[in-house]
């Protein structure tokens, strides 16, 4: 007997997270990657750390602010939004997400208030908890696609990964740009190793979508038909744009950049990179959604 | 007791009486399913094979969509029921992404997550769940998995085709099949072209919920 057709079904739900979600994974890489590595240079450049004890806390808050509001406009019942911290159920990645990134939010808060009132031993008190919470607010998501046990791309260890090169790509390439706008306000070895980190970041994170394209076929059937979906289907164009824009161009402009010390060109990068995080991530998001379950 | 769900796929002839009465009798809205029979077909002509195939929740032993819900919205009951609280639900739809079964919706006028509870309110009273009763076949076979005696779990027993949805996944479904296929019960074994077909526009939905 030959090939079966669906002939008689209702209508099934497609995309169920959409931009909205996508905004959410983007604005938090910006957000934990902006703190992460504004720690990382102030602990290793204490003679120019004002830079990142201004920029860290106002860049962190603007995108988790992002981050919150798209996350509490994507619910059905946004108005029901306590009854996550009153009824949590800890087994759920979204539950832990929401308790740890609150707990972000107080930090970058004090971060805030660090920068405003002068105060650097506070920052430097919350310096241990803020990197944990931030971590873990760059990883939760990873759990929750873990959790998606329908998305079967979605894989918990991989996603982790991928999620910190998003949030050391975002975050250097944050730091670039507020950098070029301020008319190159830092120290250049600290500009140089920002643009390391941005081209490392961006050459690893192609790295393992470039493996999925290839591999992911040995993980499932179901992850084979998203591969073909994410490369030749409907979201082609956000997957092989987002490729160009967050790896190739600043893997190649950063490059330039760095070698022959034109800098102008690292800003490119940095904005190339920013918006290329978000197409690529809106094609990682909806790829497995297009696909019926049952 | 743990109640499971047995549906036997030579005796169903597709005729939706199922579907319905689940709609009816749970006021299911329009878009919504929470009971519905997928036509297949399968073959050239003329050897040629239609199968039909009831979907409904699962009620996983381990169910992703319980697991997941950040309120405890889903949630078991002590009969092994995955049930839903309606008010608790803040409509996140992770429940529809962990969902390995596209059994979970957002009610469009509630717009909380909704699904098949195996008729709890109705087996709270001592009746069987409407689908069961509604069914002229008597393909739905429904009963207590840890009672020996109980029609489902001899019916497990004599049949050796027993199958379940996505076994890779672990989930532990307690609603089975027997004499199904993978054609019938593997969405990636059959194409599912959007458009006009023989009965009906077969597609996706533009919206989930009132959203």
């Amino acid at each position: 007997m030959l090939g079966a057709e669906v002939t008689f079904d209702v209508a099934l739900p497609k995309v169920v997270w959409g931009w909205l979600v996508s905004t959410n994974m983007w604005a938090k890489s910006i957000a934990t990657g902006s703190f992460l590595l504004g720690l990382y240079f102030i602990k290793k450049y204490p003679e120019q750390d004002n830079f990142f004890r201004k920029w860290l806390p106002i860049v962190g808050l603007i995108f988790i602010g992002i981050t919150l509001l798209v996350t509490v406009l994507d619910l059905h019942h946004m108005f029901r939004f306590w009854k996550i911290f009153a009824f949590a159920h800890f087994t759920s990645a979204v539950t832990l997400g929401a308790w740890v990134v609150s707990g972000f939010v107080v930090i970058l808060l004090l971060a805030f208030w660090s920068w405003v009132s002068g105060n650097k031993k506070l920052l430097d008190k919350i310096m241990v908890p803020g990197f944990i919470l931030a971590f873990f607010s760059t990883i939760y998501t990873a759990g929750i696609m873990g959790q998606a046990t329908a998305r079967e791309v979605w894989v918990f260890p991989a996603e982790m990964i991928s999620m910190l090169l998003s949030a050391t790509l975002a975050g250097s390439a944050a730091y670039l740009l507020i950098d070029a706008i301020y008319g190159n306000v830092l120290k250049e070895n600290i500009r140089r190793e920002l643009g390391y980190i941005l081209f490392g970041s961006a050459g690893l994170m192609a790295a393992m979508f470039i493996g999925e394209l290839i591999f992911a076929k040995m993980h499932s059937e179901f992850a084979h038909e998203v591969i073909k979906v994410l490369a030749f289907g409907e979201v082609a164009p956000f997957f092989w744009g987002g490729m160009f824009l967050a790896f190739i161009v600043p893997m190649v402009l950063v490059g330039i950049a760095n070698e022959q010390r034109k800098y102008q060109y690292a800003f490119l990068g940095a904005l190339s990179a920013i918006a290329g995080l978000w197409l690529i991530k809106h094609a990682w998001l909806i790829a497995p959604q297009t696909l019926p379950l049952s | 007791m743990r109640l499971g769900f047995l549906v036997d796929l030579s005796r169903c002839m597709g005729c939706m009486a199922c579907a319905v009465s689940c709609k009816a009798e749970n006021d299911v809205p329009l878009h919504s399913w929470r009971l519905r029979v997928k036509y297949i077909d399968q073959g050239e002509y003329p050897d040629t094979k239609r199968h039909f195939v009831p979907l409904r929740c699962n009620h996983c032993d381990n169910a992703p969509c319980e697991r997941i819900c950040p309120v405890s919205a889903l949630h078991y009951l002590p009969n092994g029921i995955v049930n839903v609280d309606h008010d608790r639900c803040i409509g996140c739809a992770s429940c529809m992404m962990a969902c390995p079964y596209n059994a979970i919706y957002i009610d469009p006028l509630t717009n909380s997550a909704d699904k098949c509870t195996y008729c709890a309110h109705r087996i709270e009273v001592g009746l069987m769940p409407a689908c069961v009763v509604a069914c002229p076949t008597h393909a739905n076979i429904f009963g207590d998995l840890d009672d020996p005696e109980s029609e489902i779990s001899k019916y497990l027993r004599e049949h050796r085709d027993v199958m379940v949805r996505k076994p890779e996944l672990n989930t532990k479904p307690k609603h089975f099949y027997v004499r199904g296929s993978t054609v019938a019960l593997d969405p990636l074994a059959s194409e599912r072209p959007e458009g006009f077909t023989l009965f009906t526009e077969v597609k996706f939905l533009d919206h989930i919920g009132g959203h």
